[in-house]
């Protein structure tokens, strides 16, 4: 049996016409309120107090302000120009290396070899250790007198005494870039592996039916499917690698006499190692300017790579 | 009945609001990454002595410990009391962290000279001295023999250089052990031989800066010299690795403090002799002290400075003196311990000759930039990257915009 309330498609009639249209505009902002106060709290208001702090001299005793104080005292600083023009060469060196070794690794794991799942879990351990763990098993391999570097260099006769990497000016600096690699390398390895694996099979038997050689398909067909990514991954890899810290700290601390201090080492030395707020601020304001124009121009041209290689 | 159950639960009741108003919770950051059973002891009978009042005691390492205890006091969370490098009492002071030591005429006058200098600003002493330290070579004599020369202390620079440049020529050892790593040591071991050349760093009646000198110049020359005779490196060790190098007889001697004596494989034949003195001095130390700081803004200073008396007392400070093997930091026979560790034994003259004609650890309010000062000028003449007049004239000038 079926009841027919015949009230009903009156009563529908009127609660449709009470009910209340929110414009579509505020029902979206609504949506999106709840990201935006999680960016306000998490990002916003911490950039805009170091953004304010940095017109201060703000030190544990309290803040007075200074105006471009700061920053006229960075302008003026030559030791401070040579730390971001260092800070750049880490970034591109140890990036540039990091590309290069995560192609070849990402080739070769990508190849069909015996065993390659264990390969390609055996990449991993750089990245899944902690960072800390892995500095120290690196200073060791760097001491002169105790670490595997050294014994093995006097061992096979190609020095007569032992080597102290981390006491040199250019020897700490390039030692830091080697284990900023070997951190950084196996990331980017297994990001562009999946990119190869995306790369369509009819692709490469289309070019081997064709003739084309290896190296050929590798040039024509692989790098220019996974270029999206090397320019994604460049771009990030570049932004964790200007703003690496637990690697120099741990290594060297920043020494030499600044020989392996970048803007963020120098940013926390200032900042929290010697309790001059204000003046750390200013620091951080200009790693976050230099970052900002460095993604711009990274951007430009990364747009410019999807157009050519047709991705979106 | 009833009226007897009422009394009763308002009788618990009072006793309970009385013991939680008592209740006090002691925050005790200990740097050094460990407590020590002297201290431990004393702490423990502060707890019994005190119903209601706990004391959470937290060790951490030297690396992080005083930054840590800074902050949490700049973030309105200080600690109770720590234990930490008298170098950081006037920065605490200056911005108001800390609360003035409560050391009695009668305790002051048993610390050893020179001792409360390192606590003292403007006549006021900021912290409890805890630990002190003065320092010596160490020298192995069996690398010593082994570089065919007599083990002897070399009174001189000169002399010094001659037996390090005879262990590094005739032995696989360096001649010495130097410490030129970024680290606060670095800074301790300079001022040994600063000190042991008639320098100075800041004159304690003017607070004027007085680093650039003859001596300092002298002492940055030596310095330089050593590193030819030295262990690789030097820019890439600190003191205490330097221990290790010694006990695997990688070097033939090294500046250390006492507790050196325990830490060295007792297989080696070493010798102990004060710093041997500059051409423009006579042999010196510095003399370091670490402190218990009373914190500001707790609500309980006055049950943190009684802990501190305690702990710094005369038997609580001998058992650690004499237990951690540290350079006495009372005059233990004037407050009648008969016969205490150090009197009579060759080994611990050394420490002691060395009090009455040491240096004080430098305290000013920047003590990381003053540390920055001495490490970059070290650093400078280790990798040679500046003649010593340069080095010392920046030094100088460094040190004026730190103070």
């Amino acid at each position: 049996m079926t009841t027919v309330d015949h009230d009903q498609p009156h009563d529908t009639e009127k609660n449709t016409q009470r009910r209340f249209v929110m414009p579509e505009g505020i029902f979206a902002w609504l949506l999106v309120a709840p990201a935006l106060i999680f960016i306000c709290i998490i990002v916003a208001w911490p950039l805009v107090e170091t953004f304010r702090l940095s017109f201060t001299d703000a030190r544990i005793a309290g803040e007075n302000y200074v105006g471009f104080e700061n920053y006229a005292d960075l302008a003026g600083d030559r030791k401070f120009h040579a730390t971001i023009w260092r800070t750049f060469y880490w970034m591109f060196l140890s990036v540039g290396l990091k590309l290069v070794l995560g192609l070849i690794g990402a080739t070769l794991l990508n190849a069909a070899v015996p065993g390659k799942a264990l390969f390609r879990v055996l990449v991993m351990p750089p990245w899944v250790i902690p960072i800390a763990i892995g500095c120290i098993g690196w200073l060791w391999l760097y001491n002169g007198y105790f670490g595997l570097l050294s014994g093995m260099a006097q061992r096979l006769g190609i020095t007569d005494g032992p080597i102290e990497f981390l006491a040199y000016k250019t020897s700490a600096f390039y030692s830091a870039i080697v284990t900023d690699v070997w951190v950084g390398t196996p990331m980017v390895t297994l990001f562009l592996l999946a990119a190869m694996q995306g790369v369509s099979r009819d692709l490469y038997e289309a070019a081997w039916v064709d003739g084309a050689s290896r190296w050929y398909r590798f040039r024509r067909i692989t790098i220019p499917q996974i270029m999206p990514v090397i320019v994604s991954m460049a771009l990030l890899s570049a932004i964790w690698t200007f703003n690496s810290f637990e690697i120099i700290w741990i290594l060297t601390e920043g020494g030499p006499r600044g020989a392996t201090t970048t803007l963020i080492v120098d940013t926390y030395k200032t900042a929290i190692g010697n309790y001059k707020f204000g003046e750390g601020a200013a620091r951080a304001v200009v790693i976050v300017i230099l970052l900002a124009l460095f993604s711009l121009i990274y951007m430009f041209f990364l747009n410019k790579v999807n157009k050519h290689y047709g991705s979106k | 009945m009833k009226h007897l159950k009422t009394l009763t639960v308002g009788a618990a009741l009072l006793v309970g609001t009385a013991l939680s108003a008592q209740a006090e919770d002691l925050h005790f950051i200990m740097c050094g990454g460990e407590v020590r059973a002297a201290d431990q002891a004393v702490v423990d009978q502060f707890i019994a002595d005190n119903p209601g009042v706990t004391v959470n005691l937290e060790a951490v390492p030297w690396g992080t410990c005083q930054d840590k205890s800074l902050t949490l006091a700049a973030a309105g969370d200080p600690p109770s009391i720590s234990y930490m490098g008298s170098r950081t009492l006037q920065q605490l002071a200056a911005n108001d962290l800390i609360v003035p030591a409560q050391i009695d005429d009668a305790s002051k006058s048993t610390y050893q000279e020179g001792v409360l200098n390192t606590v003292t600003i403007k006549g006021t002493q900021w912290g409890y001295p805890h630990a002190f330290s003065t320092k010596g070579l160490y020298i192995n004599c069996d690398l010593v023999e082994e570089a065919g020369r007599t083990c002897t202390a070399p009174k001189t620079w000169d002399d010094m250089y001659d037996l390090a440049k005879a262990i590094n020529d005739n032995t696989d050892a360096a001649g010495v052990g130097l410490a030129g790593k970024d680290f606060d040591n670095t800074m301790h071991q300079f001022l040994n031989y600063l000190y042991s050349n008639g320098g100075v760093v800041i004159d304690s009646a003017t607070g004027e800066n007085k680093l650039d000198s003859q001596q300092t110049r002298e002492t940055l020359a030596f310095y330089g010299k050593l590193v030819d005779v030295a262990q690789e490196g030097p820019t890439a060790w600190e003191r205490d690795q330097l221990r290790d190098l010694f006990n695997d007889n990688k070097i033939g001697m090294y500046i250390s403090g006492p507790w050196g004596r325990g830490q060295h494989n007792e297989s080696i034949n070493q010798l102990v002799a004060p710093v041997p003195a500059g051409p423009s001095g006579e042999s010196g130390t510095i003399l370091i002290t670490d402190s218990l700081v009373v914190f500001k803004g707790t609500g309980h200073e006055d049950l943190a400075h009684k802990l501190a008396q305690a702990l710094s007392s005369g038997d609580a400070q001998y058992d650690l003196d004499s237990s951690w093997g540290l350079t006495p930091i009372l005059d233990y026979a004037s407050i009648g311990i008969e016969a205490p560790y150090y009197e009579g034994d060759a080994f611990w003259e050394v420490f002691t000759g060395g009090i009455s004609t040491g240096g004080p650890e430098p305290i000013v309010e920047d003590f990381k930039s003053l540390q920055s000062v001495f490490t970059n000028m070290v650093q400078g003449i280790i990798l040679k990257e500046d003649t010593v007049d340069n080095l010392v004239t920046i030094a100088g000038e460094e040190l004026d915009e730190a103070l």
